[in-house]
């Protein structure tokens, strides 16, 4: 065994909020070891960041330390108080990563200024040696030209390379332990798989503990030695990588790795967690679980369970673990093995149906200082009725700007837009229009955001069915908003609360009620689960499915994880930088990329399963490998249904890799 | 950089002809009695008055007036005063009067930017203490009290502890102290709270959690993080203070019998002395227009964010 | 509130019957409970904004003083212009028949503070709806109509790019002084302000996605103002009009010094101030009163709308 470097004993952090005093961490203990990658998985609310920012002293001013010993180099530094005290830790014993590379650097300052004041204030090195260990850092960090990027500000860096740039400046004083608090959640797919690789190398390097806070089970496979899995401001359990992944015992564990869409059955449901995480304002009795477990015990509503030992390494905090329970846990392992195996369905074919929505040679430009570009280039596509068809693409690929453009909420500036033989773009009658309207529905990314928070919930699902008439009298009203709601898998309760009143995955679905009043046809769907916590993505993913089967929807994707487009999708289409690169078939799509950057995408997705995670090997996107002076490139059926951005030379390849 | 500027200096010059002309077409709803003077007024026959006026070109229609007003500024030629300093060349007028203003309020910018900003740190770096709250009541007072009854009481009171003259005299620079101590006080106030507030809101940034982490202390994180960035938004005011000061203070200056331009306004609007009324205001539109195109220029070399070069990216 | 207070210690596991190891009930209601706070927008406002005791004594006063204004003339006899014939009723200091002492020509000042203060409060509340209104409506359709943007912007250059006092000037001197002038003066010059305010706030409210989740559903404007825009914005108008009248009853005084404020014969408070200040040396009382039920207007006011600034911020709902 390594040695013990840091060790959270019985921390229980509390916050005054509106006149109430809610405990965030109800006791968690941690232990960290020389050298290894600890990931503390949680959703949020679970408390994984405020019990980590607790290490170093970063609670916000309402919060506090309750109880509980946190012991770095044998120094109790939960009692510290003082920024003086504070100021030996952070920096030189632990640093930090924040989430958002985009805000954590002073934008005012140039990059090698802000690096180089850590090395001098730290260490009273004298200034023109601390710019060569400055530019050095850049290096060591991968950025080429390090002496004339030290002089750059943050705004002429890409969120990857400010990414970098941060995690140089928190390295800069040689710490022993570093947090990243979800390093790569605002970042690409494909840059975040660099950052990760970095961030492995530079912990070998320097050979530092590093601690990941992070709510994806992809990166935590990519990254982690050991794993925390957090609920409700507690550690429920612990272990290494693979025991967690290959034999998780808390039902919690359990069930958000059951929920994952790369373990789901084509044309099934995923298996989804019931109801909705809690937050502090909840009163907690028993284990926290119980309640969205529908296979909890008794003793689960009564008592808290404390650890049970599953190896020297692995830890459950569930009474499932208990002697007590082993004729329980019988029962349940039966269960399971009674429920049937279940085979994907063979993908349907839609494309001899009617084309519902047709677009043609779009173009979206945009004015940016003055200069114009494309966000959307020259897309075309169908889609048929009754499917699904997604567009995938990183930040700036245009899907969601394509998908506002259907929806008629942003300009175009050449192409068409049919819908049921409408044409969308440009102008449209007044009847026209509300056909069009009470036809598509959108869902929105952030549930936080797209519902007024001033309405109650029965006037914003009734919203639609006042601008289109579609109820006779008061009472028909209410039923169907009711209907809406229960559809949702909402009470009808809720109908006299405020948005506020909800989490951000019943927020969502809201959202979807809303939008599903109206009886429409088509739904764009952009980015619909991206902002809920993985606990209740599931949930979402199957309500939008059973919708589908139930009422016939036609759906458009926009998405960027690449796990879930696979699950929902019957077509995919990859745009990059404006322009669809490659269409295919869904399965199609995943087992015959043909597009060098459709590979590079799929490779950098992280995969929950630290066997495969562990073994693989980096694929970059260079669009300059593409060498189409003279040989130009054109949308080319390579097989049927698969359509790649390709030239001749380039399609012959892809025919033979094919064959 | 040069489109940049052109395109500014356009929106400058759009700008300036429209307050010219408001004020121009508001002047001619000014009572004709405005272009004699009282003795002239009490003198003249009515066609004797017909006929000065229409001598005056301000019986002219106004498309006719307006083009001998500009075609007049581009020849330098300002016009004269009527009632105020009867048939004085205006630019003589203000020659005179310029220096004082600007001396004047020199030395009250210079003050406030030197006690304000300090004061503005030192509220911020304390908030809710005793400096914020001490800070926070100086405020309240100077921007709620109207600033006539704080000048008042600054007049009377602070002459009457320090044994200060009451009047401005050129030759004293004791007697300068007041005027200063009245003009400065609300710019105190307000390079204090505005700085206060940007601060406050700087210190809830990422890259503030950020600086924290890496190990900085506060008195560090505070002036050479926050203070850099808070100070931007207050730069782009420094060059329109610093033309306004030409323009004099309209209440003080005439509190204190100071022969700036500031009181020189009102004076000329009860006066009824529209050709200066009319220069008086394009002045004050063209200085504070000439400011905002000045801060454009300053605060690009404040905050890197804003280039006038055009954008570049890796 | 202890949230967690009432979690059982776990007692010895042998102790916990055998009973409990068993299948438990599932409730969906229980798994949908999250556990949020029955937070109110509204109601937390008000808790935060009377949470300071000076927010309390401030207001209790005002609506005292607001109160007095109105019974005053109700109960009094006492005329606020009647002039003393005889020279020994002028300028009598404080006394019990005269709580603020009378002026030059033997008015009573308590009485012609009381009067005064109701009608620079009227007129300073008239400016400020009349300002705040037009800049909420002004504001709302130069924020819905992108393309008003250049003439709008060149408006507000003009009116902004010269000291609004110029203005106040000129425009209360060229119309005749009244209360009314007044009023269009200080509107005149206050509304752009307003306007640009309210845009910029409006153009927030506007690319926020639950409004472009109405125009999906073709919600028509009128109800996308009445009821996704407004809603928001009526903190915002409470504390601008909180904070226009004490800038007003400023302007009031300002054009009263200058001369070119109300006719001098009518009671403001800032024609009382200005007359008190010609006396001030000799009978400092004439001003110190009426200057001292001013000040305390316009702090109030002002401290009122900059504490219900920060209490509307739901950030600050803590």
């Amino acid at each position: 065994m390594r040695e013990k470097i840091f060790e959270a004993k019985d921390v229980v952090i509390k916050f005054n909020l509106r006149g109430h005093t809610l405990t965030a961490i109800r006791g968690a203990s941690i232990d960290l070891y020389d050298g290894e990658t600890l990931a503390i998985v949680g959703e949020s609310g679970s408390g994984k960041s405020v019990f980590t920012k607790s290490f170093i002293g970063m609670l916000d001013t309402n919060g506090w330390v309750e109880q509980g010993e946190m012991l770095l180099d044998g120094v109790n530094i939960a009692k510290y108080k003082t920024e003086k005290e504070w100021l030996k830790v952070r920096g030189k014993k632990i640093a930090m990563v924040f989430q958002d590379p985009m805000t954590s650097l002073n934008p005012v300052k140039t990059i090698g200024e802000q690096i180089r004041e850590v090395i001098t204030y730290q260490f009273g090195t004298d200034k023109a040696q601390a710019k060569k260990e400055a530019i050095e850092l850049l290096r060591q960090v991968g950025i080429n030209d390090p002496e004339l990027r030290y002089k750059q500000y943050p705004h002429e860096f890409s969120g990857g390379m400010r990414q970098r740039v941060v995690i140089a400046t928190a390295i800069a004083c040689r710490p022993k332990i570093l947090i990243c608090d979800e390093p790569t959640t605002a970042l690409d797919v494909t840059v975040q798989a660099q950052i990760l690789d970095l961030i492995k190398r530079l912990q070998k390097e320097m050979d530092m503990s590093v601690i990941y806070i992070t709510h994806d089970l992809g990166v935590v496979a990519n990254v982690a030695d050991r794993v925390a899995v957090m609920y409700a401001g507690q550690i429920v359990e612990h272990g290494l990588a693979n025991e967690i992944f290959k034999d998780a015992r808390h039902p919690y564990t359990k069930a958000l790795l059951m929920s994952l869409p790369q373990l789901g059955v084509k044309g099934h449901e995923l298996h989804s967690i019931k109801g909705t995480p809690p937050n502090l304002y909840k009163e907690i009795k028993g284990d926290a679980f119980a309640p969205r477990n529908p296979d909890a015990m008794k003793v689960d509503y009564e008592y808290e369970p404390p650890f049970f030992k599953v190896s020297d390494t692995h830890y459950a905090k569930t009474w499932l673990m208990s002697d007590k329970a082993a004729n329980y846990r019988a029962e349940l392992a039966k269960a399971h093995e009674q429920t049937e195996k279940i085979e994907p369905l063979p993908p349907k074919d839609y494309s001899n149906g009617k084309k519902l929505v047709s677009v043609r040679n779009l173009y979206v430009n945009f004015k940016l200082n003055r200069k114009e570009f494309s966000a959307v280039k020259d897309v075309s596509f169908d889609i048929y009725e009754g499917e699904t068809f997604s567009l995938v693409g990183e930040s700036g690929s245009g899907k969601t700007t394509t998908g506002k453009a259907i929806m008629k909420i942003c300009h175009t500036s050449s192409g068409d837009i049919y819908y049921d033989g409408m044409k969308v773009n440009g102008k449209m009658n007044n009847h026209e229009l509300t056909e069009f309207r009470k036809n598509v529905q959108m869902i929105f990314q952030d549930p936080m955001a797209s519902l007024n928070e001033r309405a109650k919930v029965d006037y914003i699902i009734s919203e639609g069915l006042y601008n289109f008439h579609l109820f006779k009298n008061e009472k028909e009203r209410k039923q169907k908003v009711i209907d809406a709601m229960h559809s949702v898998g909402l009470m009808e309760e809720y109908a006299t609360r405020f948005p506020h009143e909800f989490s951000g995955g019943q927020r969502q679905r809201i959202g979807i009620a809303r939008a599903l009043a109206v009886e429409p046809r088509f739904i764009i769907a952009d980015e619909p689960i991206s902002a809920l916590d993985v606990s209740i993505r599931a949930q979402v993913i199957n309500l939008l499915n059973r919708l589908k089967a139930e009422k016939g929807f036609t759906y458009m994707f926009i998405a960027h994880d690449l796990s879930v487009v696979r699950f929902i999708s019957d077509r995919i289409a990859v745009m990059y930088k404006g322009r669809i690169v490659e269409l295919a078939e869904s399965e199609e799509l995943f087992l015959n990329p043909l597009h060098p950057y459709t590979n590079a995408l799929l490779q950098a997705a992280p995969v929950p399963d630290p066997d495969i995670e562990r073994g693989k090997k980096l694929v970059v996107y260079n669009p300059a490998m593409h060498d189409y002076a003279t040989d130009k490139p054109a949308w080319t059926e390579i097989k049927k249904g698969h359509f790649v951005w390709a030239n001749e030379r380039e399609a012959d390849e892809y025919r033979k890799i094919l064959k | 950089m040069t489109r940049y500027l052109l395109s500014k200096l356009g929106q400058a010059i759009v700008t300036i002809v429209l307050v010219v002309l408001v004020v121009f077409a508001l002047l001619r709803f000014m009572p004709t009695a405005g272009y004699f003077s009282k003795e002239q007024y009490k003198e003249m026959s009515d066609a004797e008055k017909n006929a000065y006026l229409r001598n005056m070109g301000v019986l002219d229609p106004l498309p006719t007036q307006l083009y001998n007003f500009v075609s007049g500024l581009f020849k330098g030629d300002l016009g004269r005063s009527i009632t105020l300093y009867p048939n004085m060349p205006i630019s003589t007028v203000l020659g005179e009067k310029i220096p004082y203003s600007l001396l004047l309020n020199f030395i009250s910018w210079f003050v406030s930017a030197i006690i304000g900003i300090p004061l503005g740190m030192a509220m911020a770096g304390n908030k809710s203490g005793i400096v914020d709250g001490l800070g926070t009541l100086y405020v309240v007072i100077i921007r709620a009290v109207p600033s006539i009854i704080i000048h008042f009481f600054i007049q009377v009171f602070l002459s009457r502890w320090f044994d200060l003259p009451m009047l401005f005299y050129m030759d004293q620079p004791v007697s300068w102290i007041l005027p200063v101590v009245s003009m400065s006080i609300g710019s105190i106030a307000g390079y204090a709270t505005w700085l206060r507030r940007y601060v406050v809101d700087e210190e809830n940034k990422d890259y503030i959690k950020f600086a924290t982490v890496k190990g900085l202390p506060k008195r560090f994180i505070m002036w050479r993080h926050i203070f850099r960035n808070a100070i931007v938004p207050i730069a782009i005011n420094i060059p329109s203070d610093f033309l306004l000061m030409l323009s004099g203070s309209l209440v003080i200056e005439s509190m204190y019998a100071i022969p700036g331009t500031g009181g020189l306004l009102i004076k000329s609007i009860t006066a009824m002395d529209n050709p200066l009324v009319q220069i008086l205001v394009l002045l004050y539109g063209a200085l504070s227009v000439l400011g905002v195109f000045l801060g454009d220029i300053v605060v690009s070399f404040v905050d890197p964010r804003i280039k006038l070069v055009g954008g570049n990216d890796d | 509130m202890e949230s967690n207070a009432k979690n059982n210690p776990t007692p010895n596991i042998n102790d916990i019957p055998d009973a409990l190891f068993t299948r438990a009930e599932f409730h969906e209601e229980l798994s949908e409970e999250a556990g949020f706070s029955n937070y109110s927008y509204w109601r937390s406002t008000i808790r935060t904004f009377f949470k300071s005791t000076v927010v309390k004594v401030i207001v209790a006063l005002l609506i005292a003083l607001v109160a007095y204004t109105v019974i005053y003339p109700m109960i009094t006899d006492r005329d606020p212009y009647a002039v003393a014939l005889s020279a020994r009723e002028w300028n009598l200091p404080p006394s019990a028949e005269h709580p603020f002492g009378t002026d030059g020509v033997g008015r009573d000042i308590w009485a012609r503070v009381w009067f005064g203060t109701r009608t620079s409060l009227l007129l300073s509340l008239a400016v400020a709806i009349f300002e705040v209104g037009l800049g909420v409506i002004i504001g709302a359709i130069w924020g819905f109509y992108r393309k008003l943007d250049t003439l709008m912007f060149a408006i507000y250059n003009t009116l902004t790019n010269v000291p609004s006092t110029i203005y106040l000037v000129l425009i209360a001197y060229i119309m005749k002084p009244s209360i009314f002038t007044i009023m269009i003066a200080l509107v005149a010059t206050g509304w752009i302000s307003e306007a640009r305010w309210f845009r910029s706030r409006i153009l927030a409210l506007r690319e926020a996605d639950y409004n472009i989740a109405s125009i999906c559903l073709k919600t028509p404007p009128k109800r996308i103002i009445s009821r996704n825009v407004v809603p928001y914005l009526v903190s915002l108008i409470i504390m601008d009009v909180a904070l226009t009248i004490p800038s007003s009853i400023g302007s009031e005084v300002f054009l009263s010094f200058i001369g070119v404020g109300l006719p001098a014969d009518l009671c403001t408070l800032g024609n009382l101030v200005n007359q008190g200040r010609s006396a001030f040396l000799v009978y400092p009382y004439q001003m110190i009163c009426p200057t001292l039920i001013l000040c305390f207007i316009t702090i109030s006011f002002y401290i009122i709308g900059n504490k219900f600034a920060d209490a509307s911020d739901p950030r600050n709902h803590v």
